[in-house]
């Protein structure tokens, strides 16, 4: 995949609050970026600065290698922004909003109305296309916000929070919508501090702390580089039959916890022997009805790169 | 859109219209034992209170330039290539436009109801209210850019503009209050104004229109300019 976007060094002072320290990252055509960090880490900052709504302390920013300050109106053109506010007139309707934020983009007459009727249908709001906003849920201006956001087909989209404060139901569904803007080609870039979101869409992530971004590779890639164990649960169908001691015999394991029918094990990554250990288990008798592997959350990530949770 | 947002807000449009109709209803009414006959007390709140009003512009163009629920809607327009310059200029010219309508639509059903005239050229008295509607709104846009908010930019507003009424004779004539406060009326522009509506609707004299043209012109370039400089994209995050 090829580079869209380059942020070099960002910093950002507030007075003499210093926010961001020499962000630097790069945005892949195609892929979703996550920006994951907690509150405060910066991710709403580096946003808006990259939407040209915040000027920037130092550092470059670079739109198809050429720094966005010299070609600022295309570089606008190939954005959609979805701000983590609802931004949306509410005493008009969803079809004038999006006909309206679209129109900013220089779409007239044919283009603009089915841009609006395929921004409806991507929000599902076609059968509510000339109710007042101000009589939608949560959930639903949220779905709105990111349609006025994509009307226009820009080749990048930058999502700041879009899922805060809706129902699991609308979640869900603006987590498909942009699975579904990656496979139309668009390229996305998405800060949360849900990491259950980011499992679920990311390409790859950068996680940002403390205005510093402090780890950065796909869900798998960051969750193998801080696990220096494997963990297993195996389920068997009577346990009891052999003591702890003989699963610490076999090379690699590191704990073993017997408890009912369940046996839990950690074992050290690249000797994790899992064939000794079924080898142990069926040759005393024991069935097996489920072993599963318990890799690192995103959330172990964080803790153990920060010594902090992400909710702190 | 933002010329459609401004008639949606009942607010808005009920103080510019009903507002200021029942103000020139009711203070005429009260007030017609001071004057010779009913008709030249509606005559005289109806062409004051209207200075007023356009002067009050000011807040109309705050309230959609820096209002919470449409600052966050407005920010989509800074995102856009259309760029921030975009969203100062598109409030002033819709709110320009949304004062400049209902004072004309308030003239015409308040003029024949109460026997209000505007002089031999009332066209001339409409047209010399664009520019005063045009500062009026430029100047609520330009408060904005240095208060960076709405509420702060329309309580001082409000204060300033009801004082420049009271000292101009918005509410009553200020002549017949002594030398003090006479001198102190020639400090407002409401006093000016006042000179210069009354010349036209009562004596056909239109020796006052020129200079407040050019006033009203070079106060707009003066304000905008200072928009220009002085707004910031962070006021709107």
């Amino acid at each position: 995949m090829d580079t869209l976007l380059t942020v070099s060094s960002l910093t950002k002072h507030f007075k003499e609050q210093q926010v961001l320290r020499g962000v630097s990252f790069d945005v892949r055509r195609g892929e979703i970026l996550c920006i994951l960090g907690p509150n405060g880490a910066g991710k709403s900052t580096t946003i808006n600065i990259m939407t040209g709504t915040l000027a920037k302390s130092g550092g470059t920013i670079t739109f198809k290698g050429v720094p966005v300050e010299k070609q600022l109106r295309s570089y606008k053109q190939s954005l959609g922004i979805v701000p983590q506010d609802i931004t949306l007139y509410e005493e008009l309707s969803p079809e004038k909003n999006i006909a309206f934020f679209a129109s900013l983009y220089g779409l007239r007459g044919k283009k603009l109305r089915d841009a609006v009727d395929s921004a409806l249908a991507f929000a599902g709001l076609e059968q509510r296309r000339h109710d007042k906003v101000k009589t939608f849920s949560g959930g639903m201006k949220r779905r709105l916000n990111i349609a006025c956001a994509v009307a226009h087909r820009p080749e990048l989209i930058i999502m700041d929070e879009p899922t805060v404060g809706i129902d699991p139901q609308s979640r869900n569904h603006i987590l498909d919508s942009i699975q579904k803007l990656r496979s139309e080609g668009m390229t996305v870039i998405y800060t949360t501090h849900y990491m259950e979101e980011v499992e679920a869409i990311a390409s790859r992530i950068i996680i940002l702390d403390k205005g510093t971004v402090i780890a950065e590779g796909t869900t798998e890639s960051l969750k193998e580089s801080v696990s220096a164990e494997r963990h297993y649960v195996i389920e068997v169908e009577e346990n009891g039959r052999i003591p702890e001691s003989k699963f610490y015999a076999i090379e690699g394991v590191r704990s073993a916890h017997l408890e009912g029918s369940t046996i839990r094990l950690s074992s050290v990554r690249g000797i994790e022997n899992l064939d000794r250990i079924i080898a142990l288990l069926t040759e005393n008798g024991e069935r097996i009805r489920n072993i599963t592997s318990e890799t690192a959350s995103l959330e172990t990530v964080f803790l153990k790169l920060t010594g902090r949770t992400l909710r702190d | 859109m933002d010329v459609t947002n401004l008639f949606k807000n009942p607010v808005l449009l009920g103080y510019n219209t009903l507002f200021a109709a029942l103000f020139i209803l009711i203070m005429g009414y009260l007030c017609g034992g001071d004057y010779k006959t009913m008709r030249d007390a509606y005559q005289y709140y109806g062409v004051s209170f209207l200075i007023f009003g356009m002067l009050e512009g000011a807040m109309t163009a705050s309230n959609c330039f820096m209002e919470r629920d449409i600052k966050k809607p407005n920010l989509r327009i800074m995102y856009s290539p259309a760029g921030p310059s975009a969203v100062w200029l598109s409030k002033l010219t819709a709110s320009f436009l949304f004062d400049y309508v209902l004072h004309c639509m308030l003239l015409a059903v308040l003029c024949p109801a109460l026997h209000i005239t505007l002089g031999a050229r009332p066209l001339v008295f409409i047209a010399l209210m664009a520019p005063i509607e045009f500062a009026s709104a430029a100047l609520g846009i330009f408060f904005c850019c240095v208060f960076h908010c709405e509420e702060t930019t329309s309580t001082l507003l409000s204060t300033v503009i009801s004082i420049f009424g009271f000292l101009g004779g918005t509410f009553f004539p200020t002549d017949g209050l002594g030398k003090t406060i006479a001198a102190l009326s020639r400090v407002s522009p409401v006093r000016w104004l006042n000179d210069a509506f009354f010349a036209l609707a009562c004596d056909d004299s239109t020796q006052y229109v020129l200079p407040v043209c050019a006033a009203a012109a070079a106060l707009s370039a003066a304000l905008m300019i200072g928009c220009k400089l002085l707004f910031r994209t962070e006021d709107y995050l």
